[in-house]
């Protein structure tokens, strides 16, 4: 076991590309680390430069106290598992997990009791004979966990590791994984462009993008307070709501102005600043609510058509209008870009944007709203999300 | 209705002709050794002799030059075999290093591969049998084997196997595992590539086995023929294509029989390589098509 560390390094390909930018992130023994982003974002690359994959261009990785990055993959002391999982076609269950052991030359009897034992853990003792073909795309998911495991590792590398299950395996693998990870207590890197996965996963998560780490923090403080509008974007589902609202310096405080609405904060010193400009509003969807089923208090309300109704059982998200712009940066449309959505592409290009813009309330089940309803929406003016247009780096509160 | 009838009856006419057409040949070949050199000529070309006239042709044959044919077949099966144990050991590594490696010249000797690929092996003799010459090797058998094991068509098949059917992340995974690189050569690379170790051995041996040019023009003694150089001496030795021999006396008795079964022969050891890596030839050739 050892802690990771990467210092100031950074990946520059043949063809001049940055994979990765200068990237500090220390990793402490038995942690459990998941590196998100977008694709193309370098977090594929920077857990190949731990495994020693893929050469350092600049900086240092340390396993531990040592420097590994001349180091080959079987001197550092790590375990991968791929995205395809890498399994040998040629070798049975049994021995592609004996396979690292089998190279590190350890005796027999102990190859078959470590074999047995990851087998145990993994359920996979009725497939030890059989080829990789043979298996369910979850059972190789295991027996390239196993292969992982048998060698005890100092850190577990892991790269997408669950993006070719279905969905319903796809949850209960992660917590399997995660258990054994703190069984074991191992110190993981774990790479998804899956922000579910790591939210649920990562004791902390890094968000990455183009190459630059944009912040790492626990999951909750990722969401609850995301440095920029990249990492606000990118984190949750459905995505923060973010909108462009004047500012505006009163006696008691601060207001911001969303379409006809006046959302005042009584504490926000730093938005005082922008007294008069547009910044960008944030709102997650859980800090909407249908004003007819809200509890009580009388804060600040929206007024909105309801556009679509998306009941999840649990919950109803609804979809609605208001008479407010979308912000739309450089960081929206690249997260756009991403899911596929070219409609904030578009619309980004369009000199003249619509004062129109749809917004996703995550509503109690008891609303009644249906689509073409006009609705009230109450917002929780606690839980706003203010982001510098500019620069796109948040602006806080305290 | 008629017209579809008439459809298939042109077709089935068409087929027919063509696979008569291929097909005669090689049944005349099959049933020559049945009959006397005689009867070759007089009873109908794809009538059966009898079994007794094929044990007098392989005792004409096996007399020839006091057993020189079955020393042919050894010497053929000796040269073939060790020019593509060569070719496999040097051929399938340089494929794999072409494939995977990242080393300044790699494309330009890949180009090279192509156009020797297509360069006909005729072309070369002269020039090989002047090098030869002055490395004192002409006559030896070193002469045939070293030159047949020069393939670059199975450093092509080696390398398309692993630039395109051999997931790369199976080596990065066998690195991680502890290999080197030889070791990731030898305990993954290899192995998955048995299709085309296979496909390899068998158009390396077929060439090898089938090649007269260069053993003709190097080897001088008939003791060290290969098979094809063989059955051309037989030829020149039979009296109805070399009238100079044959004359009154002369022991050799080399028809028309017994070069049609020193043919046969001679083709045996090829389809028995065929018959084994048959399988292995099919999923070589078809590997990489489908996706798992």
């Amino acid at each position: 076991m050892a802690r990771v560390e990467f210092d100031d390094v950074s990946k520059i390909f043949g063809d001049g590309t940055r994979a990765v930018d200068k990237l500090d992130l220390q990793i402490s023994d038995g942690e459990f680390m998941v590196l998100v982003g977008p694709s193309g974002c370098g977090k594929t690359t920077a857990l190949r430069m731990v495994a020693g994959l893929e050469d350092i261009s600049a900086g240092v990785v340390r396993i531990g106290e040592r420097v590994v990055n001349d180091l080959t993959p079987k001197r550092r002391d790590i375990a991968m598992v791929f995205q395809s999982y890498a399994l040998y076609p040629h070798l049975s269950v049994r021995e592609n997990i004996a396979f690292p052991l089998k190279i590190a030359k350890l005796p027999k009897e102990e190859i078959g009791r470590r074999v047995d034992e990851a087998a145990r853990i993994l359920d996979l003792e009725p497939y030890l004979k059989r080829k990789p073909r043979a298996l369910s795309g979850g059972q190789r998911q295991r027996v390239a966990m196993g292969r992982a495991i048998v060698r005890q590792p100092a850190v577990f590398l892991m790269d997408e590791p669950l993006s070719n299950l279905d969905a319903k395996l796809r949850v209960q693998m992660r917590a399997d994984i995660k258990k054994i990870q703190s069984n074991l207590g191992v110190t993981s890197i774990y790479v998804t462009h899956d922000q579910v996965e790591a939210m649920t996963m990562g004791d902390r998560v890094a968000v990455m993008r183009k190459g630059e780490l944009q912040q790492v923090a626990p999951p909750q403080e990722l969401y609850d307070r995301p440095v920029n509008l990249f990492v606000a974007g990118f984190i949750g589902s459905p995505a923060m709501n973010m909108l462009e609202a004047r500012v505006e310096r009163g006696d008691g405080g601060v207001s911001a102005i969303l379409g006809d609405a006046r959302l005042e904060l009584s504490e926000h010193p730093r938005l005082a600043a922008y007294d008069g400009q547009t910044v960008v509003l944030g709102i997650r969807p859980e800090d909407l609510e249908d004003a007819a089923v809200a509890n009580g208090d009388a804060g600040p309300r929206l007024h909105g058509q309801v556009e679509l109704r998306e009941a999840l059982g649990a919950e109803v998200l609804v979809h609605f209008a208001i008479a407010a712009r979308q912000a739309v940066t450089e960081d929206m449309r690249e997260l756009a870009e991403d899911v596929g959505d070219d409609r904030v592409v578009g619309k980004l290009s369009d000199g003249e944007r619509p004062m129109s813009a749809t917004l996703v309330g995550r509503f109690s089940p008891r609303t009644r709203v249906v689509e073409g309803d006009a609705v009230e929406v109450s917002i929780d003016p606690h839980e706003l999300h203010f982001f510098d247009p500019q620069t796109g780096l948040a602006i806080r509160s305290r | 209705m008629r017209i579809r009838v008439l459809g298939l009856g042109v077709r089935l006419a068409v087929l027919a002709t063509f696979a008569v057409f291929f097909i005669a040949p090689v049944v005349w070949l099959v049933l020559a050794p049945t009959k006397s050199d005689k009867a070759l000529i007089t009873s109908s070309p794809f009538s059966f002799g009898d079994f007794h006239h094929v044990a007098l042709a392989w005792k004409h044959l096996d007399a020839f030059s006091s057993h020189i044919f079955r020393r042919w077949i050894g010497n053929t099966l000796f040269y073939a075999l060790s020019a593509t144990a060569i070719t496999l050991v040097a051929g399938v590594p340089a494929g794999y290093g072409l494939a995977i490696g990242r080393f300044p010249g790699r494309k330009l000797v890949l180009s090279l591969t192509l156009v020797v690929m297509i360069v006909p092996a005729a072309a070369l003799v002269l020039p090989i049998f002047l090098e030869l010459n002055a490395v004192h090797l002409i006559g030896s058998s070193f002469s045939v084997i070293l030159p047949f094991s020069f393939f670059p068509f199975g450093v092509y098949l080696a390398y398309l196997y692993y630039a395109t059917a051999l997931p790369p992340s199976l080596l990065d995974a066998a690195r991680v595992d502890g290999c080197g690189e030889l070791q990731t050569f030898l305990r993954v690379a290899l192995p998955l590539a048995k299709p085309i170790v296979a496909l390899v051995f068998f158009f390396s041996f077929v060439a090898d086995w089938n090649n007269f040019f260069l053993p003709y023009v190097v080897l001088a003694d008939s003791n060290q023929y290969p098979i094809t150089v063989g059955l051309w001496d037989l030829l020149s030795s039979t009296p109805s294509f070399n009238p100079a021999v044959g004359g009154g006396g002369q022991s050799v008795k080399i028809f028309k029989p017994e070069l049609a079964l020193a043919t046969l022969i001679a083709v045996v050891p090829v389809a028995i390589v065929f018959l084994f890596s048959q399988r292995a030839l099919v999923r070589g050739l078809v590997g990489g098509a489908v996706k798992e």
